[in-house]
Order: C-alpha cells, then sequence, then structure tokens
C-alpha cells in the first residue's frame, strides 16, 4: 500500500496554519512530525478477504481533494452552562494549553495512521470541551458547516472525576460553492476521568460530493463511562471508526450506530472496544438501511484482554436491504483472551419482511407507505438508546427525509 | 451404551495415536520441492502425460504465489519451509493400490492399523475402507454388493489409472484449482494416495465409506487427493479419519478434497482429524451443489500445532442446500484456525452453521468465516452459530465471520458467543459427588454433544476419548 505525496504539502504550509492561530511550539513540533509520518504511514486497513478489499481508500485523490491553506467552516458551540468550557479548539490554547497539551495525543496517536497524521498536521478547526471535577452539563452542541473543498478538524474532550456532559456534534455542507469532490477529516478524542460519564453523539450529513473520514477514541478511568452515538447519512465515501479503550475497572462504553445509504454512497463503518480492565461492560448495536446500489461495510471489535476478568461484552449489527443492487458486508469479530467473559455477537441482513408489509397493506395502507414505516420501525431499538430528544429528532428527521 | 462403543472405550486412546514405528520404504523422495521431484512422483506412479503436466503447472502456480501472512490473526507458518519437507515416500508393499486384505500386508503396518482400530470398525460399520500409510494406499475394500452397483471406491493413484475419463474431467479443474490457494498448488503439484469414490444415479451407498490416513515418518508431507462425485439423486457418507506421531521436526499435511454432488443427491462428509502437535494441516476441501443438491460437513479438529482449514461449499443449483458442523480443540502450543465458506450462487440455498471451540492451556481457537449471496440467489438464508468455551486466562478464541451479501432477498444471521464453564454448573455437578474433573469433562461432552451425535457412533467415541485426553493432565 503505497501513500500518495500532496504537492501543495510542505513544511511551510504546516507552519503557516499554526502561525496564522499563533499556537505554541509544543502543537507546531506535533504538526510537524505528523506531517513528516506521512512518509512512511498506510492508510487505515480495510477490511479484505482473498481477492477482495472491501473499501478502496487508495482511490481517493488527496492532490485534488486536499487545499490545506483555503480551510472555511461556519461553527456554532452552545454550552448550556458556564461551568463547562466550549471553545473552538484554537482559540483554547490561551487559557487551556496545560490541559490540552497533555491529554492531546494520549488517547489518538498522530501518526496511528495517514488519515491521522494528515488531519493533525492540517487541521483548522474543532472544539474543546473541558468539564471540570463534579459538574454535571446536558447540553453541549457544535454545529458545523463546511464551506471549503477540505476542512480537518480536531476536537478534545477533557471530562474530570464524577463529572457528566453530553455533546451533539453535527456537521453538513454549508452555502459556499465548491465544484468537484471534497474532503472532511474529522478526529476526535475523549478522556474521561474516573466515575466521569461523557456522551457524545455525531451525525454526518454531507452532501455526495463529499469523502469523509473519522476516527473516534475515547479511553476510560475507573467506573467512567463513554457513550458514542454516530449517524451518518450523508457522503459519498464515508469511513468511520468509533472505538474506546476500557481502561479502568468498572467502567462501560455503549456504540450505537445508524447509517442510512441511498444511490451509490458506501459506508465503511466500525465499532471496536478493548477491555483492559475487570468488570468493563461493553454494548455495541449497530442497524442500517440501504437502497439503490448503496453499499455498507460493518466491522465490529471486541477485544478482551488478558487482564479483563468478569467482562461482559455485547455486539448486534441488522441491516435492511431496500433493493437488489445493495451489498452490506459484515464482519463483526471477538479476539478472546480471557476466559472469564461472557461475550456475544450477532449480525443479521435481511429484507423489509413481507408478511409485515401485508399486514399493514390489509390495513389499507398503501405499499410505499407501509414500507416507510416499517423502515421507521427498524430504526426504533436504536433510536431508543439514543438519551437526547434533540438528537433522537434530528436522526428521526433524517431517516423520514431519506424515505421521501 | 452398545457393547460396541464398549470395546471401542477400553482401548487406550493414547496408545492407538502416539505409537511410532520405525521408519521402512521402499522408496522415499528426496528433501524439498523441485520440477525433478514432481517428475519423480509421477514416473512413479507411471501417470499419463496429462497428469505430469498438471502437475508442473501447479508446481509453477506455487512458486509464484506469495505465503499467507497478511490475514488478520492467522497461524505463524514461518517454520514451514517446502526445502525440509519430503514430499513423497512409498511404503514398502508388493502391490500398487493397496493389498485386498489386511494378511498382505507388511507386519508394521498392520500392525499400526490395527492400533488404529480399523479392521473392527471395518467389519462393523462400513461399506468399505481404503487405508494410506505415508504417501500411499495400503489396504483398499469395498463390499460386494456396492461394486455391483457400480459403486467406486479406490484409491486416487489407481483411479487416475482405470477411470482415467472422469478423474481427468474432474481433478482439480472446476472444484479446487491449483491457482486457489499456495497450497492448493502445492499439493496439486506432489498430491499423492487418497481416495477416489463415485456412486452412480439414484444409489444409496447406506453405510459409510471411510479412508484412514496415517503419517509415520519424520519430517514427511501427506498430500493425499480426495475426489467424490455422487451423481443424480445418489447418496453416500465419506468419513475420513488422520494420525501421525510427534517427531521433533514439523510434518506438514497438505490434502485436497474435492466432492461434486449432483442434482438431488446427498453427500456427508466426516473428519476427525488429530494430527501430532507438530503437524501443519493447511487443507483445502470444497463441494459443489447442482440443483437440490445437499452438502454436509461434519468435522472435528483436535490435533495439528496450527490448522488452517475452511470447508467450502458452492451452493450452484437451485435449492441447494449446506450444513457445516465443525469442532476445534486447541490445548497447549495450538491455533486451530478454521471455519466454513458458503457461496449462494442460486436462488432457495440455504445453509446452516454449527461451530464449537475449545481453548485450554493457553492453546488458540479462531472460527474464521465466509458466508456470501450473490446477487441473484433470490430466497436464500443462512444462519451461523458459534460458540466458544475457554478454560484459562492463557488461551484464546478468536471469532472472524465475514458476510457478503450482494442481494436483498435473503434472510442472514449470524451468532456467536464466548463463555466460560458456568462455576454453577461445576459446583451443582460436584455437589452430586462428581470430583471437578469429572464435572468440567462432562460440561465439555455436554457442550460438544450437538457434533458427537451427528456422527456415526465409533467416531462420536473416539472425538470424546481424544477430548477426554486432552483434558486429562491439565486439571487436577
Amino acid at each position: 500500500m503505497s501513500t500518495q505525496a500532496i504537492e501543495s504539502l510542505s513544511e511551510d504550509t504546516v507552519r503557516r496554519i499554526a502561525d496564522e492561530r499563533d499556537e505554541p511550539e509544543w502543537l507546531l513540533e506535533t504538526r510537524l512530525n505528523a506531517l513528516s509520518a506521512l512518509e512512511t504511514a498506510e492508510l487505515p486497513d480495510v477490511i479484505q478477504t482473498p481477492g477482495r478489499r472491501w473499501t478502496d481508500l487508495e482511490a481517493l485523490d488527496f492532490e485534488a481533494l486536499v487545499d490545506p491553506l483555503n480551510q472555511a467552516d461556519e461553527t456554532e458551540r452552545t454550552a448550556g452552562d458556564d461551568e463547562v468550557v466550549v471553545l473552538p479548539f484554537t482559540e483554547a490554547l490561551d487559557e487551556y494549553g496545560d490541559v490540552i497539551e497533555a491529554n492531546f495525543g494520549s488517547v489518538l496517536d498522530p501518526e496511528h495512521n495517514y488519515l491521522t497524521a494528515l488531519s493533525v498536521a492540517l487541521f483548522t478547526t474543532g472544539t474543546f470541551v473541558y468539564v471540570p471535577e463534579g459538574v454535571d452539563v446536558e447540553d453541549v452542541t457544535v454545529r458545523a458547516e463546511m464551506n471549503s473543498r477540505s476542512l480537518f478538524s480536531q476536537t478534545l474532550v477533557v471530562a474530570e472525576e464524577s463529572s457528566s456532559v453530553t455533546i451533539l456534534e453535527s456537521i453538513e455542507t454549508g452555502d459556499a460553492e465548491v465544484a468537484d469532490d471534497r474532503y472532511f477529516s474529522n478526529l476526535v478524542e475523549v478522556v474521561a476521568g474516573e466515575n466521569a460519564n461523557v456522551q457524545f453523539g455525531s451525525l454526518q450529513n454531507l452532501d455526495d460530493d463529499a469523502y469523509t473520514y473519522s476516527l473516534k477514541r475515547g479511553v476510560t478511568d475507573t467506573y467512567a463511562t463513554v457513550d458514542w452515538i454516530e449517524s451518518n447519512f450523508g457522503s459519498k465515501l464515508t469511513r468511520s471508526d468509533i472505538e474506546t479503550e476500557l481502561n479502568g475497572d468498572g467502567s462501560e462504553s455503549q456504540i450505537v450506530g445508524t447509517f442510512f445509504g441511498t444511490d451509490d454512497q458506501h459506508f465503511d463503518i466500525n465499532a471496536r472496544v478493548w477491555h483492559q480492565a475487570e468488570q468493563t461492560t461493553a454494548d455495541l448495536v449497530t442497524r442500517g438501511v440501504l437502497d439503490d446500489v448503496a453499499r455498507s461495510v460493518y466491522e465490529g471489535v471486541q477485544d478482551v484482554g488478558e487482564d479483563a476478568w468478569n467482562t461482559s461484552s455485547y455486539q448486534r449489527e441488522n441491516t435492511l436491504m431496500l433493493s437488489d443492487d445493495a451489498e452490506a458486508d459484515a464482519s463483526p469479530k471477538l479476539i478472546i483472551h480471557n476466559h472469564d467473559t461472557e461475550a456475544s455477537h450477532s449480525a443479521t441482513v435481511g429484507q423489509v419482511d413481507a408478511e409485515d408489509l401485508f399486514y399493514l397493506e390489509s390495513r389499507s395502507i398503501d405499499s410505499r407507505t407501509a414500507r416507510n414505516m416499517l423502515v421507521e420501525g427498524f430504526f426504533v431499538p436504536v433510536l431508543e438508546e439514543i438519551a437526547v430528544d434533540e438528537f433522537r429528532d434530528d436522526v428521526e428527521e433524517l431517516v423520514l427525509e431519506r424515505l421521501q | 451404551m452398545s457393547s460396541q462403543q464398549d470395546d471401542l472405550k477400553e482401548t487406550d486412546t493414547e496408545a492407538r495415536f502416539e505409537f511410532k514405528k520405525e521408519e521402512k520404504s521402499a522408496f522415499k523422495s528426496e528433501k524439498g520441492l523441485t520440477e525433478e521431484t514432481v517428475r519423480v512422483i509421477s514416473e512413479d506412479k507411471d501417470e499419463p502425460e496429462w497428469m505430469l503436466e498438471r502437475r508442473l503447472r501447479a508446481l509453477e502456480q506455487f512458486q509464484e504465489m506469495p505465503m499467507p501472512t497478511d490475514w488478520p490473526g492467522q497461524p505463524d507458518l514461518s517454520e514451514v519451509d517446502i526445502n525440509e519437507i519430503v514430499p513423497y515416500i512409498r511404503p514398502d508393499i508388493d502391490k500398487r493400490g493397496g493389498a485386498d486384505s489386511w494378511e498382505d500386508l507388511p507386519e508394521e503396518i498392520q500392525d499400526t492399523f490395527d492400533k488404529l482400530g480399523i479392521p473392527e470398525a471395518e467389519k462393523n460399520a462400513l461399506s468399505g475402507v481404503g487405508a494410506q500409510y505415508e504417501s500411499e494406499i495400503v489396504y483398499q475394500n469395498m463390499q460386494e454388493r456396492w461394486e455391483e452397483k457400480g459403486v467406486i471406491f479406490c484409491d486416487m493413484d489407481k483411479a487416475v489409472q482405470e477411470h482415467e475419463e472422469i478423474v481427468r474431467e474432474h481433478f482439480m479443474t472446476k472444484c479446487v484449482p491449483p491457482s486457489d490457494n499456495k497450497f492448493a498448488a502445492l499439493h496439486g503439484a506432489i498430491w499423492s494416495g487418497g481416495s477416489f469414490v463415485y456412486v452412480p444415479e439414484n444409489t444409496t451407498v447406506e453405510m459409510p465409506v471411510q479412508a484412514y490416513f496415517r503419517m509415520n515418518s519424520e519430517g514427511m508431507g501427506q498430500f493425499e487427493h480426495t475426489l467424490i462425485i455422487a451423481e443424480e439423486g445418489s447418496e453416500v457418507h465419506y468419513i475420513e479419519g488422520c494420525s501421525a506421531p510427534k517427531y521433533s521436526a514439523f510434518n506438514l499435511h497438505s490434502g485436497g478434497v474435492e466432492v461434486f454432488v449432483g442434482e438431488d443427491a446427498h453427500v456427508q462428509y466426516s473428519t476427525v482429524q488429530n494430527w501430532s502437535k507438530n503437524t501443519y494441516n493447511l487443507n483445502t476441501k470444497r463441494a459443489i451443489a447442482e440443483k437440490g443438491g445437499r452438502m454436509e460437513w461434519i468435522s472435528g479438529s483436535m490435533g495439528s500445532k496450527a490448522t488452517m482449514l475452511y470447508p467450502s461449499t458452492i451452493l450452484k443449483g437451485r435449492g441447494a442446500s449446506d450444513n457445516h458442523i465443525t469442532i476445534a480443540f486447541a490445548g497447549e502450543g495450538q491455533d486451530i484456525d478454521t471455519g466454513a465458506k458458503v457461496y449462494h450462487n442460486a436462488p432457495d440455498t440455504k445453509s446452516t452453521v454449527e461451530s464449537k471451540s475449545i481453548a485450554k492451556d493457553g492453546g488458540r481457537t479462531n472460527y474464521r468465516g465466509l458466508v456470501h449471496i450473490a446477487d441473484g440467489a433470490e430466497n436464500s438464508s443462512t444462519a451461523v452459530e458459534c460458540d466458544a468455551l475457554m478454560f484459562d486466562n492463557e488461551s484464546t478464541s478468536d471469532t472472524m465471520p465475514y458476510m457478503e451479501i450482494n442481494e436483498s432477498k435473503v434472510d442472514v444471521a449470524h451468532e456467536a458467543t464466548v463463555g466460560k464453564i458456568g462455576d454453577e454448573d461445576i459446583f451443582y455437578l460436584q455437589s452430586r459427588g462428581l470430583d471437578d474433573d469429572d464435572a468440567k469433562q462432562m460440561i465439555v461432552s455436554g457442550f460438544i454433544e450437538p457434533i458427537t451425535e451427528e456422527l456415526p457412533i465409533e467416531y462420536a467415541v473416539e472425538l470424546n476419548r481424544l477430548v477426554e485426553l486432552e483434558m486429562e493432565g491439565s486439571l487436577g
């Protein structure tokens, strides 16, 4: 797998981005290290079976997609409470430089792969969320619009001991005219301190000229919880990785995923948890619908380490196919190194149940409406897992929109 | 319990499998793999030109293909050096293609198979039996009543001579071409021995047909080929058993199995594999099922250092079906990477996979499966169920199923669970007066019962005995 050099990318480019934001030296160093890592870094692993790679990331033309010095976004950030800090990432550096320096890259290695390195070298937007000890906030929202060919975003969430926060992030395409394809890259790190509780919801609805890469990873201290909701509706090709390292005894993670693909959209969705401490619990649940010639690739990994005694780990993935030309690939994996484990996973693919359809039609509901009702119903078990009303409404609305 | 079962139980399984014989052979090829070796094997077998050509072409493909090294979590094959393998050993027998009676065999071979219990099994339960020692079939027998109906059961080398047309058409052409993978190519170049089974139209072979493979010499490879052709409406059950004693050098087993299931035919293929714990078991097994055909794979993988084996079925005709039942047991130093592959290439096809694995003392088991549903394979359904049982913290159990679904009118389900032996279950059994070891053994027997009940009785007993044997020593 060879990675490509991007001509417009040089040390100067990176220095200009850092200078314009008056960034501290350590961050510039981090960016430059990420830039030089590009020479050797590999593209993210994609599932392959003999003779076939399930997602073709090599086909991405970064030379055409990446325009580092013309990044533009319009992002609205609201915090429900004065006690929580919610700032644009680069602005936060002045006041919270120490906290950021201490945590940046501690969860997600910038040099993890080619795309993370590219993102760290070039990011211009993103959010810093800092929840001090004992603070409990429900409604942090980040609504972003992408207004340029490429946009790189970096988010860091630090939740201190016994704090609790719910963050909802959404990204869509703004009004700015951009011809041809575009690329959106989103890295999110979550540090959950002892007994902290972080819920991070993300809704991606970019237009279908966009290619998106997102990698979100959280780590938990003792008794901490990190819950993810990951909804993907837009974009031509989506590669989305949601990961939690359960590092503290008694910590938990839930990953809830939804996607809805139409036309020739391609979703490569990955949910992974590492159980590395005792009495940890994980619950992964993803539901997706595919229509037209859309395609989904799903990989879920539950990795139970040697020291993860008394683990509970569950995973379910269900795909509903509305069209004969759609394709769904799934690989739910279990990797178990500790026998004191209860783990299970399941995956199903099917179509709208003919009997259910018949039942609704026999109640004089026309077949299109009946089908839509059943598709909406298919998402219910996942929507029920979403504790935040506003987010659930958004997802429901997008499902309805897709069904029109 | 039947008296037959009692008899078999009394045999000391360990003694049956672990003994070795002084190596005595009539012909032994040089170590390593060259064109010369391939030519020598072919010449020694007096093969037709086309078979030699196929071998040489496979050798070329083998040399071109890289070793499989980049599968996620695959067993380590770095020790497998073909230049250290003796690919072909012809045992010291007078008659090619196997003796007709046990008495005609050299004493040490007779003795070997006696210890394995094959003569008794033949008397009691089988339609026919073939036995392979090193690279050649040494004994072959088919009951007359099946022969009269046109059923053919002979060794593969003999089939090349006597049933040339049919072998030429089917041998590594449509089912397992050498290009399939590196070890299939290796197999194609240096295969030797194995079984040929042909069942004519609408013929039912009511008792199982059995072949037993035994590796005796140190540092050898065994590459037997099995070709089963079940014509329209026929039915046959083939059983394969394998074993090899342990030497310090590694052994390589790279067999090839091709099964053609005709329209509405039914083939059951059962294996209990107990290769010694320094054998690399890298097999390719595949079946093609025509319209309404039914294929069943039943396998127990107990032995070997590393196994990579994924029996696969191509459901080619409408309404064809496939069942896989597998059990893997990995103890210390073992890496059993096994699974099932099913290609649904026609409408109304069905498949089920039931997989059970047990890992203990640092062993690793992995279920690696693939279900492919092609566009147009309407109303197909598949259900995959994997359960893993782990004994301790040093062991590893992975599940890596892949599902590729190109058709919407399908029903696909996969489920897997991993768990430890329930403390409560153990406590319950102990409270009934069983000691800890017996309790665990009983739970394991219960865990694998869905598999054992599908096997003929003597294999079920053997499998249970092997499991018991594996569990001894570590529990106590």
